[in-house]
């Protein structure tokens, strides 16, 4: 039995971006534009994300290293434009929405300011 | 990350010292604080993230089977060109189990002669591919050595091992790889780089043409061409003092004087790709290579960023990949040649030489119909002295004003603006300018695939059509400023102007409209059972074409004959050159109306007596195919073609099969003669300069296509004959049980626009 809610709830993430995690360690980023009920995903402006190998790890901290940079070595993780992509629900281990960008940040950024000017 | 910082600080957030007003301020700080805190503690590190994976699941086990959850502007239609992840053929992302990322190769590691030599013409050969159209995904990024080169990490000089640890290059095989093998990819990226300048600073269509994409890598945006000639010069000196076998040393060389050579011709105006093309040594060499596969792999498209699945390498032989090679070095020899001054001087002529250049064969590939487009349309001018406002004046003076004050360019620069020259100038300008788009098409169209040529053709007939309309009024304009010669109509009463720019878009209207029909007939894009409409339609349009020749034509004996004194020599050569050319102008629309007379004739015959028949369709009806196939001709409002029932109607016949054949026989023949003529013709009658041996070719053809015509009517009349049916009328016999016809496939035919029915007594 279906409830209206449900139908809701999925209709409300519709075109938000969401971060799905694979079972082989991949990250797809995209806009949710279709689900069924087997969970499947239909993303659109799909970026796919991979963990950084050991390579490019001890590359970042080499150059991290030679450049002298304070505080801990950031890796990139890999990252390639795809497009349009659907992802079966099968595969899919870790599902998260993006919160929406708020007008408060930046609002709260200038209260910052204002509160903190000298 | 900024807002991981702006959370510390927010949920901090205090105030510096007292306010009289009470906690207004306070109240405000507070609420901020907690707001941020809200807004970006969904538990992950940036911009909100919230797992929702459980609710996800469990809401969407809610939905029936079938039912779809979908953003109202998403359709399924669109669905189908997602990629499905996971799947082997669709994510190019996918690693099988058991299998690597990435390729098990070190890039940096030294090789021997012979595999740097492999590889190197590896690179050879899929840079032919990639000429071909194919995209690089599948061509030249497949090279690891490439891929190490162009990676998102690596940074200007573009070493191959760019991770600082400062690697050690000693040995000759180690400089082998660092030194002549990158110096060489480095060449060869960057060659790929100016081609694709080329290409898409003309027309061309992706995908359809050449796949331009760059997966999301940049072709080593920090070296320029000259720096890589640079590193070819270091590597040649190295190689001939290094301690490398003296045949091997030979061979490398000669590919890195071929990777500085092609370079070096695509940074230069003018050179000569011949020197290109005489690099034959290297198939000689080639045998002493030695594979090393590893070397490449279709394993970098998982890193690319490609919206497609994941696609093959491409497999062509090493012989075809010299063959590509040279046909595009003498493809382009060829586009300079076809343009040179000369032939630029008169636009028919240019016109020739771009058709001609179209259909060489191989077909030239995009880069070399791009070069041709460059050089003609790149700059600001045609070719040197004559810009794109002179040549489409010509156009009009060679065609329709041969001799006249109105084309002449001397009108133009009269400058007292109550001279009628003056104001006449100011106008045909004002026409030209109208018509300037549409005509350069004429020229560019050309150099696009040949289903382009064909599709964009027809809608050129629209814009023409309506161009005539602007003539018209301009004409008028015209006529009342400096009034034109009148003579009498050439059939009926009354009298006619010559309207000369009305003629001379109707000439290349009807030129454009025969060209879509005969590039139809190319194209392969009519049924057998329509070749007998299609080619009365061509008939008539030749004809008209004929006729519109002889009605400019009788106006420009009528000016010649205004010329009287020795002043008006210059006009008067003009005019007695246009005359011959429009004498041969009229020839060939006269073959053309002819043989398409005599192959419709032929084809209504093989009709009548059931031996080529329409398709079975039951809910098909005559008036909408005929809407459909004549749609682009449809909405000519000027001299509109005829109707289908025009066209049933002149195809009604009561003639016995040997009238019919003594017909089509007499047709030949005066096509025949038609060729004859225009076998005597000069280049500079024929204004066929630079594209002399195409005309004798295209006439060689015709003449079989001629031969084959009454070859296949006589065999007809033969067979007909054999059963008894030479006389009869043919409207109620049939002679589908015992004659067959095939037609020949375009590249099957003698000429590509003429489709001459094979005919074959059946075997009993």
């Amino acid at each position: 039995m279906e409830s209206v809610q449900d139908v809701q709830y999925l209709d409300d993430l519709l075109n938000k971006t969401l971060h799905l995690h694979i079972t082989d360690g991949r990250m797809f980023v995209g806009q949710l534009k279709c689900t069924d009920n087997e969970r499947n995903i239909i993303l659109a402006m799909t970026h796919e994300y991979r963990q950084p190998s050991p390579a490019d790890v001890k590359l970042a901290a080499e150059r991290h290293e030679k450049g002298g940079l304070p505080g801990n070595v950031k890796v990139d993780m890999r990252k390639r434009f795809l497009g349009l992509v659907v992802v079966p629900g099968q595969y899919i281990e870790k599902m998260e929405v993006e919160g929406p960008r708020t007008p408060h940040l930046t609002l709260e950024a200038d209260a910052f300011d204002v509160l903190t000017s000298r | 990350m900024p807002e991981d910082d702006l959370a510390e600080e927010a949920s901090q957030l205090t105030i510096d010292g007292e306010v009289s007003d009470g906690g207004d301020i306070g109240f405000a700080a507070k609420r901020l604080a907690q707001e941020a805190r809200q807004t970006l503690s969904f538990g992950g590190a940036s911009r909100g993230i919230r797992d929702v994976t459980e609710e996800f699941a469990a809401a969407a086990k809610q939905l029936q089977p079938g039912q779809l959850v979908k953003d109202e502007y998403f359709t399924l239609f669109e669905a189908v060109g997602a990629l499905e992840i996971m799947d082997p053929k669709m994510d190019s992302g996918y690693v099988p189990p058991g299998d690597t990322l990435e390729p098990d190769f070190d890039v940096c590691k030294g090789l021997p002669a012979e595999q740097v030599l492999w590889i190197m013409d590896e690179l050879l050969r899929l840079t032919a591919v990639w000429h071909d159209g194919y995209p690089l995904s599948q061509t030249i990024f497949t090279s690891l050595h490439v891929d190490r080169l162009l990676s998102p990490d690596n940074r200007a000089p573009y070493q191959l091992s760019y991770d600082d640890t400062a690697l050690l290059v000693t040995t000759t095989e180690q400089r082998l790889v660092h030194v002549v093998l990158r110096a060489y990819c480095i060449a060869l990226v960057k060659s790929c780089a100016l081609v694709l300048h080329t290409i898409h600073s003309q027309n061309f269509y992706e995908e359809e043409d050449f796949v331009t994409h760059l997966f999301g890598r940049e072709l080593l945006p920090s070296t320029g061409a000259n720096d890589a000639i640079k590193l070819l010069d270091e590597a040649v000196k190295f190689l001939v003092g290094a301690e490398v076998d003296k045949v091997m040393r030979a061979a490398l060389l000669e590919r890195l004087q071929f990777a500085r050579t092609y370079v070096s011709l695509l940074i230069s105006d003018s050179a000569d790709w011949n020197t290109l093309a005489a690099m034959e040594r290297l198939a000689e060499t080639h045998r002493l290579a030695q594979p090393i596969q590893e070397a490449f792999s279709d394993k970098v498209q998982r890193q690319l960023a490609t919206s497609t699945p994941p696609r093959p390498m491409i497999a062509i032989s090493w012989d075809e990949a010299l063959q590509r090679w040279r046909a595009i070095c003498a493809d382009i020899v060829e586009a300079d040649r076809l343009t040179c001054f000369d032939v630029c001087q008169s636009p028919y002529a240019l016109h020739r030489a771009i058709w001609a250049f179209a259909y060489r064969e191989p077909q030239p590939n995009t880069f070399t119909r791009a070069y041709l487009q460059a050089i003609l349309f790149a700059g600001e001018q045609i070719t040197e002295g004559m810009a794109f406002f002179d040549l489409m004046l010509a156009d009009m003076r060679d065609l329709v004003l041969a001799g006249d004050v109105l084309a002449d360019p001397q009108s133009f620069l009269v400058e007292m603006p109550s001279d009628p020259r003056h104001k006449c100038s100011r106008i045909v300008e004002t026409f030209m300018d109208k018509a300037f788009d549409e005509y350069m098409n004429l020229y560019r169209m050309v150099c696009q695939n040949r289903c382009r040529i064909r599709r964009t053709f027809t809608q050129s007939v629209a814009i023409f059509d309506s161009l005539e309309t602007e003539a018209m009024r301009t004409d008028a304009e015209l006529d009342s400023i400096t009034p034109g010669i009148v003579l009498p109509h050439e059939d009926g009463p009354g009298e006619v102007t010559l309207n000369p720019l009305t003629s001379w878009v109707n000439y290349y209207k009807l030129q454009t409209m025969a060209w879509t029909i005969q590039l139809g007939f190319e194209t392969d894009i009519y049924l057998p059972h329509e070749l007998s409409m299609m080619y009365w339609y061509l008939m008539v349009f030749a004809r008209r074409r004929c006729k519109l020749v002889q009605h400019i034509g009788r106006f420009l004996a009528a000016r010649r004959k205004t010329f009287v004194s020795s002043r008006d020599a210059r006009q008067d050569d003009e005019a007695a050159a246009s005359q011959q050319w429009l004498a041969v102008l009229h020839r060939q629309a006269d073959l053309t109306a002819l043989l398409s007379s005599a192959l419709w004739q032929l084809s209504e015959l093989l009709m009548t007596l059931d031996i080529l028949q329409p398709p079975k369709r039951d809910f098909a009806q005559e008036q909408l195919l005929y809407d459909v196939r004549m749609k682009s001709y449809l909405g000519i409002a000027h001299d509109p073609i005829p109707t289908l029932e025009e066209y049933k109607s002149a195809t009604q016949s009561d003639q016995s099969v040997e009238q019919s054949c003594n017909n089509i026989n007499s047709t030949v023949a005066d096509a025949k003669s038609c060729l004859v003529y225009m076998k005597k013709t000069t280049p500079e009658q024929g204004k066929y300069i630079g594209t002399e041996a195409q005309w004798k070719r295209e006439i060689k053809q015709l003449e079989t296509t001629c031969v084959a015509v009454a070859v296949q009517t006589s065999q007809l009349r033969r067979v007909a004959d054999k059963h008894g049916m030479l006389m009869s009328t043919a409207r109620d016999q049939s002679l589908k049980e015992v004659i067959e016809v095939s037609i020949p496939v375009p590249g099957s035919r003698y000429h590509d626009w003429w489709v001459v029915p094979q005919i074959r007594e059946r075997k009993m």
